[in-house]
């Protein structure tokens, strides 16, 4: 456990060095200042809110954070990816990985440190951004939506499921390109596609094959659009999580992943 | 200490390329016993399997048949690696770490913490010369510098065994005296050095034993001694140019040829051709002032065996 927290917290120093916290500062500093003079220029609540007319909720704030939502994790994710898919293919360089498997450290052990690595990066930052546009929706309004928090966890859930396989994909090619453009797709294509498959057009497909193939596809592949979507916007306005099972199967998803990562390192030469 | 503190047993690595198509032997049926308490070199032209049985012995790749033993233990079992210490060759520090952070990182994995490796990381800088540079980043840092600093990255833990691969490369001639020093200091603390090289004569200054490896196979092991001495071949010294008194057919059967002023050399088969050689020699008036053993550098010893190993192959 001691050597899965020195290499997270040297994962955090990565981090630093590579200058990940200022790039994550500078765009998040940009989207709470846009977020920021956007709220300043409209003093009245409800010409803001009155753009969102369809939205089911009565409050004008929580409707003004939810149209802040999607754009806002989608970002934070996005940002995410891009900043932590060298973690492991650096770790996997020659002349790195001898060092550190010369070490009384197990390959499993090291791994993790990469992982919880990773997320405790990806959590600092996306806490932020989150805190800073909340800070602002909540001084301007004089609403204090606690909830709107969640976000940082939903969206710190999404990359950690996204981000086991970008390890995989870092220790099957020891490249970072390669991790970052399958989470990409899966974030930004496969996972949207499949949902709207399931949800929208199922019932229009005949063929018992072509479904069989949604299904199997959907609830293998993480779904990061019903995490980042429904799920997000249901702890947000202080719903109960009509639906736990993206949230479980993208989870399974996320420890399959990662054994199957352990168990490929564990036999790899270096 | 005197076990072994490496065991090989018919340790073989065989790396096979993308689907297995094509397959590279680079260490064959390896048996290699080396003591606690020395210097060992391993030596051995390039791609001749001294990184891969390194990287077998710690871990980093996995043997596809044979065994081996570190410190009495299974080399499957990373807990041994906390008296073992290593220097890859192209060892790569991650260049935003200071030397301090690198010794740090490396220390804590090693299991150390606190004041003890605070204390350890000031001694270990000042072993190496890189007090003034702890805070530096090592993305700044010289070849030589770093050389260095991999050398206290390989001490931190204190350990028993420590594995260097080409230790010297890129270090100046006063820097690479002053590592032969740290590591005849180590020796001299009963730690056991397993050094790679490529450097023969430095080897053969501080190695007790030697190792020579070809194409995956051990072809010899010894002391420097052992193996640079010239079977039967013997240097002697006479007084006076008297040899004219000896016998040709005597002078032609030992093929004693002048050397330099006084001294001769000649070779016999054994022992006794040798003692038959001297009263041939006393009997017919020369007076031996001195006589000596052949000897070869490690060097011209290596490259023969070398060369002999690939007639060997071709026949």
């Amino acid at each position: 456990m001691k050597n899965i927290w020195i290499l997270t917290w040297f994962t955090l120093k990565e981090a630093m060095a590579r200058k990940v916290f200022i790039f994550f500062f500078i765009i998040s500093l940009l989207a709470i200042l846009i977020t920021g003079l956007v709220f300043a220029l409209s003093s009245n609540i409800n010409v803001i809110a009155g753009g969102f007319k369809n939205m089911p909720f009565n409050n004008p704030v929580t409707m003004i954070e939810m149209m802040i939502v999607s754009p806002l994790s989608s970002l934070c994710l996005l940002l995410a990816i891009f900043a932590s898919a060298s973690f492991v293919p650096v770790m996997l360089e020659k002349g790195n990985i001898d060092l550190l498997l010369s070490k009384p450290v197990s390959r499993d052990q090291l791994l993790w440190g990469k992982f919880f690595g990773g997320i405790l990066v990806v959590l600092l930052n996306i806490a932020f951004l989150v805190l800073g546009v909340w800070l602002i929706i909540s001084i301007k309004f004089s609403n204090w939506n606690f909830s709107f928090l969640n976000i940082i966890l939903s969206v710190t859930f999404t990359f950690a499921v996204l981000y086991s396989l970008m390890i995989l994909f870092g220790v099957l090619t020891k490249s970072s390109t390669a991790g970052m453009m399958v989470a990409y797709f899966v974030f930004i294509i496969l996972s949207p596609l499949l949902f709207a498959a399931k949800d929208k057009f199922y019932g229009m497909i005949e063929s018992g094959f072509v479904k069989a193939l949604i299904d199997i596809f959907y609830y293998i592949i993480p779904k990061t659009s019903e995490l980042l979507g429904n799920i997000t916007t249901d702890i947000i306005s202080g719903k109960s999580i009509e639906n736990y099972q993206p949230i479980l199967t993208s989870f399974a998803f996320l420890l399959l992943t990662m054994g199957i990562s352990i168990s490929i390192f564990r036999k790899k030469d270096f | 200490m005197s076990l072994n503190v490496i065991e090989t047993s018919d340790l073989t690595k065989i790396y096979s390329s993308s689907f297995g198509k094509r397959k590279v032997e680079a260490l064959t049926n390896l048996d290699l016993n080396v003591s606690g308490g020395m210097i060992f070199g391993l030596l051995g032209p390039n791609g001749a399997g001294k990184t891969t049985l390194i990287k077998l012995l710690l871990g980093i790749t996995f043997p596809t048949s044979g065994s081996a033993k570190i410190l009495n233990k299974n080399i499957g079992n990373y807990n041994v690696k906390d008296k073992v210490g290593y220097l890859p060759e192209n060892h790569k520090y991650p260049p935003y770490l200071s030397g301090g952070d690198v010794l740090q990182l490396f220390g804590k994995l090693s299991g150390m913490d606190g004041t003890e490796l605070e204390k350890k990381i000031d001694e270990m800088l000042q072993l190496v010369q890189l007090s003034k540079w702890k805070k530096t980043k090592v993305k700044n840092y010289s070849k030589g510098m770093m050389q260095r600093l991999g050398l206290a990255q390989a001490m931190i833990n204190d350990p028993d065994l420590i594995f260097l691969d080409e230790p010297t490369d890129g270090v100046d001639p006063i820097g690479r005296k002053e590592i032969r020093d740290i590591l005849i200091e180590l020796k001299n603390k009963g730690k056991t050095i397993f050094l790679n090289s490529h450097l023969l004569s430095e080897v053969e200054m501080i190695t007790d034993r030697v190792g020579i490896l070809n194409k995956g196979k051990l072809l010899r092991e010894g002391t420097v001694k052992e193996l640079t001495e010239k079977k039967e071949e013997y240097k002697i010294a006479i007084e006076g140019d008297t040899v004219y008194t000896l016998p040709a057919d005597f002078v032609l059967k030992i093929n004693l040829k002048k050397m330099d002023k006084d001294y001769y050399s000649f070779k016999v088969d054994n022992t006794l051709e040798l003692n038959n050689a001297l009263d041939v020699l006393r009997n017919n008036g020369i007076i031996i002032k001195e006589m000596t053993q052949q000897k070869n550098t490690l060097e011209e010893m290596f490259i023969s065996l070398i060369k002999e190993a690939e007639k060997e192959n071709v026949q």
